[in-house]
């Protein structure tokens, strides 16, 4: 079970800031954006946009293997704009 | 010295204000790699300090300010330059621009 966190645009367009998400340890960065689309499919539309934040480190969308922990944050990461 | 103030237009139209949010504990982590970055790059800096405002920012406030010190004024501006070009590029906070 990880915490997904919602940033920006991604958290207007799934609704929330942060939930629980029941998912297998070994999963791919692209199979988890699969689960979370599922459960917010209006995320679809920035598919090609977020990166993932794995327990704070930057990850693509892509083939690399994630190995979860209970309890770990993903956090979805809109293009970002600060400074 | 870096001072980065919001601009009243955006792409042609009035600004508000901006709204800064930030994924907290990421940004505070990238911010602390940047500093570390810098002190190998320069090791003649004395002093680095970078802060960030979150939520509303005014027009003609600023948002973020980078200041750095050092002996010789060019490697703290080039320090500064790297930590704001970084900072743009790798720090977890985004901007909402609010228009009239």
């Amino acid at each position: 079970q990880v915490s997904v966190l919602y940033f920006a645009r991604s958290a207007e367009l799934a609704g929330l800031r942060c939930e629980s998400l029941w998912v297998p340890r070994r999963i791919t960065a692209r199979q988890l954006w699969e689960e979370i689309v599922r459960a917010h499919p209006r995320l679809a539309v920035i598919q090609d946009q977020v990166v993932f934040a794995v327990r704070q480190e930057y990850v693509l969308l892509g083939d690399q293997l994630l190995v979860l922990q209970p309890g770990d944050e993903v956090a979805v990461i809109p293009p970002i704009s600060g400074g | 010295l870096c001072l980065g103030t919001t601009r009243n237009n955006f792409e042609g139209k009035k600004v508000i204000h901006l709204e800064y949010e930030a994924y907290t504990s990421m940004a505070e982590t990238e911010i602390k790699k940047i500093c570390r970055d810098v002190r190998q790059k320069w090791p003649s800096i004395k002093h680095i300090a970078v802060h960030h405002r979150l939520g509303v920012v005014p027009i003609t406030e600023a948002s973020v300010i980078i200041a750095v010190s050092s002996p010789h004024r060019a490697e703290s501006l080039e320090a500064v330059m790297y930590c704001i070009n970084t900072l743009k590029a790798s720090v977890p906070i985004w901007k909402k621009v609010c228009l009239e």
